[in-house]
């Protein structure tokens, strides 16, 4: 069954802050995610699912999936000092690619493919104690073309529908967002009103209307990793979004979210 | 589809990409070209310009030869990461 559903900013520099952040802004960031571990720490999660966009890592230019699933023993990868393993609850894995497939979505899965820090920073903050283990499902969301915001939404509900049928108790956690341009000549000046028009939107329990996005806006709004809070929204239906925190940074709308379902 | 900020990665761009994807995910690689810069893009057949590009952290130059951002931008900060210049505080 799905007992939670959040997501959660993960750019590296809430992990290695580099004199370039305000420490105060990322500390209140890491407080958003405290609020988040407590409640899974209520909540008793068998399983998190978390959604993220690999930023190239498990997946360059040589095989490009839309959506994938890790479905090996466990799930690991470094980023600067940091190494992490994680267990990956098999079953579960195993239950979301076959009935995914069952259901139309063409998955690829991998037993062995590292775990980009998308997947860690934010299971570093708020993974309860004592540790669960994760099912990481990854959304292509930098290299075009990605899926469509409506295939995101419609395989989240497809989602919804798998974990939901499981005894396990599976908490869904999207990561990613909101509006930052890595890159590019914009990164110095990320869509905060647009972060903020959506946000209104999410806390009005009206998600689904995201499906509707366009992948051009989501790439004109610096939101290409939106798609995986849009997979995330497909599962939690009409649940009203409480925000946790919107910390604008000099280059990134840092937001943590919380749906009850 | 059109993108304005990430495109479809042209296949000329390949071997470029793959160097940035190297230096920003592959420890050794990355080790290599702090060492020796030249040697280690030659590894990937970088052409002279993209050497340069590269060399120059010209980001502008990189992009227009169909570097992913992504990859130009993390690149870059794992690079720096790597030479110690700046500070950072790891939670």
């Amino acid at each position: 069954m799905l007992v939670g559903a959040f997501a959660c900013a993960h750019t590296p520099q809430l992990i290695a802050r580099p004199e370039t952040e305000d420490r105060e802004l990322v500390l209140r960031v890491h407080a958003a995610f405290a609020r988040v571990r407590r409640r899974l720490e209520m909540l008793r999660p068998d399983a998190i699912a978390v959604v993220a966009g690999d930023h190239v890592e498990a997946f360059f230019l040589d095989a490009v999936p839309a959506l994938a699933v890790y479905a090996g023993a466990d799930a690991a990868g470094t980023f600067g000092p940091y190494e992490y393993r994680f267990p990956v609850h098999e079953p579960l894995a195993r239950a979301v690619v076959e009935q995914g497939i069952e259901r139309g979505f063409d998955l690829l899965y991998t037993q062995r493919a590292r775990l980009d820090y998308a997947f860690f920073v934010p299971l570093h903050f708020t993974m309860p104690a004592p540790a669960v283990p994760i099912v990481p499902l990854h959304v292509n969301v930098y290299l075009p073309p990605q899926p469509t915001p409506r295939r995101c939404h419609a395989w989240g509900q497809a989602l919804g529908e798998i974990l939901g049928a499981r005894a396990e108790r599976v908490v869904l956690m999207a990561s990613g967002g909101m509006s930052h341009y890595p890159g590019t000549d914009r990164y110095a000046s990320p869509d905060f009103e647009w972060d903020r028009r959506i946000l209104d939107t999410l806390r009005d329990g009206r998600g689904a209307e995201l499906a509707a996005v366009t992948g051009e806006e989501l790439d004109k709004a610096g939101n290409v990793e939106l798609r995986t809070w849009i997979t995330v929204l497909g599962a939690v239906g009409g649940a009203k979004a409480e925000i946790y925190c919107y910390e604008p940074s000099w280059h990134h709308g840092n937001a943590v979210v919380e749906w009850q379902v | 589809m059109n993108q304005t900020h990430y495109r479809f990665p042209p296949a000329s761009a390949y071997l470029l990409n793959r160097c940035l994807y190297a230096l920003k995910s592959d420890d050794a690689f990355r080790a290599r070209f702090l060492a020796d810069a030249k040697a280690a893009m030659a590894e990937h057949g970088l052409d002279a310009e993209a050497q340069a590009a590269l060399l120059a952290a010209d980001r502008d130059a990189l992009v227009a030869r169909g570097a992913h951002p992504y990859l130009v931008f993390m690149a870059d900060l794992r690079v720096r990461m790597a030479r110690g210049t700046g500070t950072f505080e790891y939670f």
